[in-house]
């Protein structure tokens, strides 16, 4: 069964990351871009714990942590950019 | 062993006086020569051997591959150098105990000294010859020090550096000449060399060798024509021109053409060479000195001919010329050492060195008075005194040169009216100084120096009497020792006998006196005269423009090459890749014998991804928040590839270094103007595009032709020594913090030197702020969004607890302490973005700086602890420990190492983020971000 | 593995994937920034949550004990994903982006059609 839906995922979520990229590209506002950034992060996420089953290890389940860490901090920061211009302040 | 104990000690003892200077002025001068006492003890222990013919020889591995070895040779040429060295370096230890005045920081003075004494001792002791060049350069380097040593006074600086610039240069020279001579005999060991006296002088090379070496030996000795730098050095304190000026440095030079002689000398070349140079140096400084009204440039010129006579002497190259030349080594030493000091007190008590103001010091001194008057009869070559023993070995040996044929008359003439100058401005020295009329417009009255002040010139001048009247008594053995090893042959029969009868050298004597004092009193008129015809040669003005012309052409050079256009320089760089890889791959077929593999569609999407957004990238790369965030899309696909091709290591690093990355590109964008404008020529952009699409072809063809070839790569090496050799199952942590440990401990270090650099870069940097966005509109009123910073705050502890996990789980799966450092920081970070610099450095009270240097220090320290059980550094251990619940747990030492790793990320990363993000609170008063 | 866990990891992981691809769609298809903002932060975050859960099932049932570390993303997600959400709107509120006339709210006011 897992053989049936693993790589049906990985399709459903490779488009899912193509419509990301649009968004990214398209735009058209900046809040746009970031928040299409912010999908790629964590569809990135949902497609490495994909891969963990898919090839039965658990070796990069740090790599989605840190994706889920380092993606939050990016978001607000750029966001705050855009409030602020100054994001340490 | 021992032996290198007496280079030790002084090198050791470099550190001492600035010290023990809190102790005192008498307790620093102390703790200088109980060192170089200890280091002359050690070498009158070993004296006995030596005077009965023995080479001792010690001999410690350094860099064998390179021929270069810590080995150390005392024979008899060394222990009369090393003898003069510490003997001579106590007295001026005593010495400038009294010469400097209260202000002059005198720790620093003997930790100077001490180290120039040092490098000294290793010039004249070392077996091997690339260790000498390495003392070598250290005399040039810490007598940069000491002639320097009055810094605010710019006649030092600038002799300092002339004198830093002509004897460096020579070291350079000397290192091609020792590189040349290491060719020809095939090792850089002096018994070796000195062994092989033919060999060298038939090779072809020879004459190359000889005139590098040479180079090296007279800019140090101030030869003609690199004489200048010595009268310039004169901006030394008088102790320093007494030690470096008279009995050591210079003397570096003439020890040097001693030491090889064996090896070099006995050819036409080096007879008209070194001989050469010797008489045109000898007659020139002998000339000056008469003319000089300083009373340190009458002596320095003084020395630089007597160097010249003594380089004539080993020019002539027979085996009396050279035992004559040893001779004049020590005479000189004692006779000018004394004088110079005379000359300080004389400094000291009046303050002026001007002989048209001095005169008349006899009513006042006339116990300085006589020692320099014995010193300076010595000087003239005076009977009964040192110097007129070697002078007259001197006169009998340039009767006897060869290769002169029917010219042979020109040398003896030459050098009598050399020493008949030689006498004049000795007699101008005492009497211009002591009697006649004066002095004139000086401040103080003049009086008797420090007791203490006169002993060191007093011994020096008592040995100048016992050699005159008793040399064989006295300095005969030491001399015999000494020119028996210049030599490197059994000695010829010579007498040191004062009466040799009347014969051709005394009468040359004789004029020489006579004349020079006939001389002295026709001088006003040879002033006159001199004034005339010498106001055109100033080899310091020639220097000093040859100099600023050098730099100017470096500069225009530098100009053309570096004008501060990034993209220049990258066009420059991809452009010479292109060139390279393409000439050297030209024609090679590019698909290998490897079949490829397929390809599914997640990867392609990623592939597309990346494409995609890079492309962007480029062409918007002018908007540039848009360009950033195509950036970050960049980055996370290469992590998320990296993750794809079983590289989570590469990931976890990517990503975080990403994210640093982005954070520094917001920080900076702050600043900068809010729209780049266009500035390239349509023409330039087809330019780069070609390149750009060239370099990104040929980086794909690489990949390639290495993909389509089968590949053996050293990672099965690694693979299988990580566990057993390096007590961890993550190769790529194992590589960094084990095998190639000393890598990362460079890394770490540069990274912390950036760090701090950047610091000091952004102290007191004052930018202005913009108040709109890039559209004009006003930023938003609120500065610390509420969700954001009140959500932040309970993040920080999970984020620390993962980093934490990452760091210690590093050594056998995915992680280690440059991954963890980052992620620290960002959290860390994300805080100063939450909630502000004030409020998180209120709660966050580190020293980055200090977290940084200790993170270095952790990492070295680990490195070091393995000398402790007698392993190379950075040799690293592991244990398997037994703990109570969590089973068997296994320990490294490079786990330690590791942290140290991570405490400089964490530090330099937020050293370096939080000072820029501190850049706009310039107009909020608070504490410094350190 | 018995066969109903493996169906059930198998059911989860395309729940999860149909959610990122919902949300993705939502991000890519709705007409203005506020409604985007809607599909991602509600649908991935499902999206994540059901691989997740799909990877607890999946590695707590090979033998090796309980597998709960994947949770910590989930965690993390939850805790975050409405805070990016927040900044975004904060952001895109301050730049007064345009906006759909069926989008209504303070500071939102419509400035004509979206594309």
């Amino acid at each position: 069964m897992l053989a049936l839906a693993i790589p049906i995922a990985f399709a459903l979520m490779s488009l899912a990351l193509l419509l990301n990229l649009w968004r990214v590209v398209r735009g058209p506002d900046l809040p746009d871009r970031i928040l299409a950034l912010d999908t790629l992060y964590i569809n990135s996420i949902a497609l490495l714990v994909l891969f963990g089953i898919h090839l039965d290890t658990m070796i990069y389940f740090e790599v989605a942590l840190l994706i889920a860490m380092m993606g939050f901090v990016g978001t607000v920061a750029v966001a705050k950019y855009l409030l602020r211009g100054d994001i340490i302040e | 062993m021992t032996l290198s104990l007496i280079i030790f000690l002084p090198l050791l003892g470099a550190l001492l006086p600035p010290l023990f200077i809190r102790l005192g002025r008498t307790a620093c001068a102390w703790s200088a020569a109980l060192l170089a006492g200890t280091a002359l003890a050690i070498l009158l222990y070993h004296s006995p051997a030596v005077f009965a013919g023995e080479t001792l020889v010690f001999t410690q591995p350094w860099l064998p591959a390179l021929g270069l070895n810590f080995s150390l040779r005392l024979d008899g040429l060394g222990l009369l150098f090393a003898l003069l060295i510490l003997g001579i370096g106590l007295l001026i230890i005593l010495y400038a105990r009294y010469y400097l005045s209260e202000h002059d920081p005198m720790g620093r003075f003997y930790g100077m000294l001490l180290l120039f004494m040092a490098a000294m001792l290793g010039i004249v002791l070392s077996e091997n010859l690339l260790l000498l060049l390495v003392f070598w350069e250290l005399t040039s380097l810490s007598s940069f020090l000491l002639i320097g040593y009055w810094k605010h006074r710019s006649d030092a600086r600038q002799g300092a550096r002339m004198a830093l610039a002509i004897t460096g240069g020579g070291g350079l020279a000397m290192l091609a000449g020792i590189l040349l001579l290491g060719h020809i005999t095939g090792s850089y060991e002096l018994s070796v060399v000195l062994a092989s006296a033919e060999l060298i002088q038939a090779h072809a090379l020879y004459p190359v060798t000889l005139a590098l070496i040479l180079l090296g030996a007279f800019t140090k000795s101030a030869q003609f024509p690199f004489h200048f730098w010595l009268p310039h050095a004169m901006a030394a304190p008088t102790p320093v021109s007494a030690y470096l000026h008279s009995a050591t440095m210079v003397k570096a030079g003439v020890f040097l053409l001693a030491r090889l002689f064996p090896a070099l000398s006995g050819t036409e070349l080096w007879f008209f060479l070194v001989a050469g140079t010797g008489t045109a140096t000898l007659l020139l400084g002998a000339y000056h000195a008469l003319f000089k009204h300083d009373l340190k440039g009458l002596l320095a010129y003084s020395t630089v001919s007597h160097l010249g006579l003594i380089t004539l002497l080993f020019g002539i190259g027979t085996p009396l010329a050279a035992v004559a030349g040893v001779f004049h080594i020590i005479n000189h030493a004692t006779f000018k050492a004394s004088l110079f000091m005379a000359a300080g007190i004389i400094d000291h008590e009046t303050g002026t060195r001007d002989m048209r103001r001095l005169g008349g010091l006899w009513r006042f001194m006339p116990h300085t008075a006589t020692l320099a008057m014995v010193a300076a009869a010595s000087m003239a070559g005076v009977p009964l005194f040192n110097g007129f023993l070697s002078k007259e070995m001197f006169f009998a040996e340039t009767l006897h040169a060869g290769w002169m044929g029917e010219w042979s008359w020109l040398l003896p003439l030459l050098a009598t009216l050399a020493a008949l100058f030689s006498v004049a401005y000795s007699v101008r020295f005492i009497h211009d100084v002591f009697f006649g009329t004066g002095p004139r417009d000086i401040t103080r009255k003049p009086h008797e120096p420090p007791r203490y002040m006169k002993v060191p010139v007093e011994v020096l001048v008592a040995l100048c009497l016992l050699v005159g009247i008793l040399p064989a008594w006295t300095v005969a053995p030491l001399l015999a020792a000494a020119a028996a090893s210049t030599v490197g042959a059994e000695l010829p029969y010579y007498s040191l006998a004062i009466w040799h009868g009347f014969n051709l050298p005394l009468l040359m004597s004789l004029i020489a006196l006579a004349g020079g004092v006939i001389l002295y009193l026709l001088r006003f008129r040879l002033f006159a005269l001199h004034d005339r015809i010498f106001p055109l040669c100033d080899a310091k003005a020639w220097f000093e423009c040859g100099l600023a012309r050098t730099i100017a052409v470096s500069h225009q050079l530098t100009a053309w090459l570096e004008n501060g256009s990034l993209q220049r320089y990258a066009m420059l760089l991809v452009a010479s890749v292109l060139i390279v890889i393409g000439t050297s791959l030209w024609g090679t077929t590019l698909t290998g014998p490897v079949a490829m593999g397929t390809v599914d569609g997640v990867t392609l999407t990623g592939a597309l991804v990346l494409g995609v957004s890079a492309l962007a990238t480029v062409i918007w790369h002018r908007r540039r928040l848009a360009a950033l965030v195509l950036l970050s899309v960049v980055g996370l696909v290469v992590s998320v590839a990296f993750v794809r091709f079983s590289a989570p290591d590469l990931a976890l690093t990517q990503l975080s270094v990403e994210m640093v990355t982005i954070l520094l590109l917001m920080l900076a964008l702050y600043f900068l103007p809010q729209h780049s404008p266009a500035e390239s020529s349509t023409a330039r952009r087809w330019r780069d595009g070609l390149l750009a699409a060239g370099a990104g072809l040929s980086v794909a063809a690489l990949a390639w032709g290495v993909l389509t070839r089968p590949l053996e790569t050293i990672s099965g090496y690694f693979l299988e020594q990580s566990k057993p050799g390096g007590g961890g199952s993550n190769v790529v942590n194992v590589i960094l913090v084990d095998f190639r440990g000393f890598d990362t401990l460079g890394e770490i270090t540069v990274l912390a030197i950036a760090a701090f650099g950047i610091y000091a870069l952004l102290q007191g940097l004052r930018l202005p702020s913009p108040t709109t966005d890039g559209e004009g509109r006003p930023w938003a009123e609120d500065r610390h969004p509420l969700i954001l910073s009140a959500v932040s705050r309970p993040l920080l502890p999970l984020a620390l607890m993962v980093s934490l996990y990452i760091l210690l789980r590093g050594h056998n799966l995915p992680g280690g302490g440059f991954i963890a450092g980052l992620v620290t920081a960002v959290a860390l970070i994300l805080q100063y973005v939450a909630s502000g610099v004030v409020w998180t450095r209120e709660r966050l009270p580190f020293d980055y700086i200090k977290l940084t240097a200790s993170g270095v220090l952790v990492a070295t320290l680990t490195g070091v602890a393995s000398w402790w059980f007698a392993h190379p550094f950075l040799t690293s251990t592991f244990e398997y420990v037994q703990l109570p619940l969590l089973g068997k747990f296994e320990l490294a030492s490079a786990m330690v190492f590791d942290v140290g790793v991570y405490l400089t990320v964490v530090g330099s990363t937020l050293l370096i983020l939080a000072n820029l993000g501190k850049l706009t609170l310039v107009s909020q008063p608070h504490e410094e971000t350190k | 593995m018995e066969t109903i866990i493996e169906a059930l990891v198998a059911l989860f992981l395309l729940i999860g994937a149909a959610f990122a691809l919902v949300g993705s769609i939502g991000l890519a298809k709705l007409p203005d920034f506020f409604m985007r903002l809607h599909g991602p932060t509600k649908a991935t975050t499902l999206g994540v949550g059901g691989m997740i859960v799909g990877s607890v099932l999946y590695f707590s049932t090979r033998g090796e004990g309980l597998s709960l570390h994947e949770l910590l993303v989930t965690l993390f997600l939850f805790i975050t994903a409405p805070v990016s959400a927040h900044m975004l709107a904060k952001a895109a509120l301050h730049l007064r982006l345009r906006t759909v006339e069926r989008t209504r709210g303070e500071g939102a006011l419509p400035r004509g059609d979206a594309e």
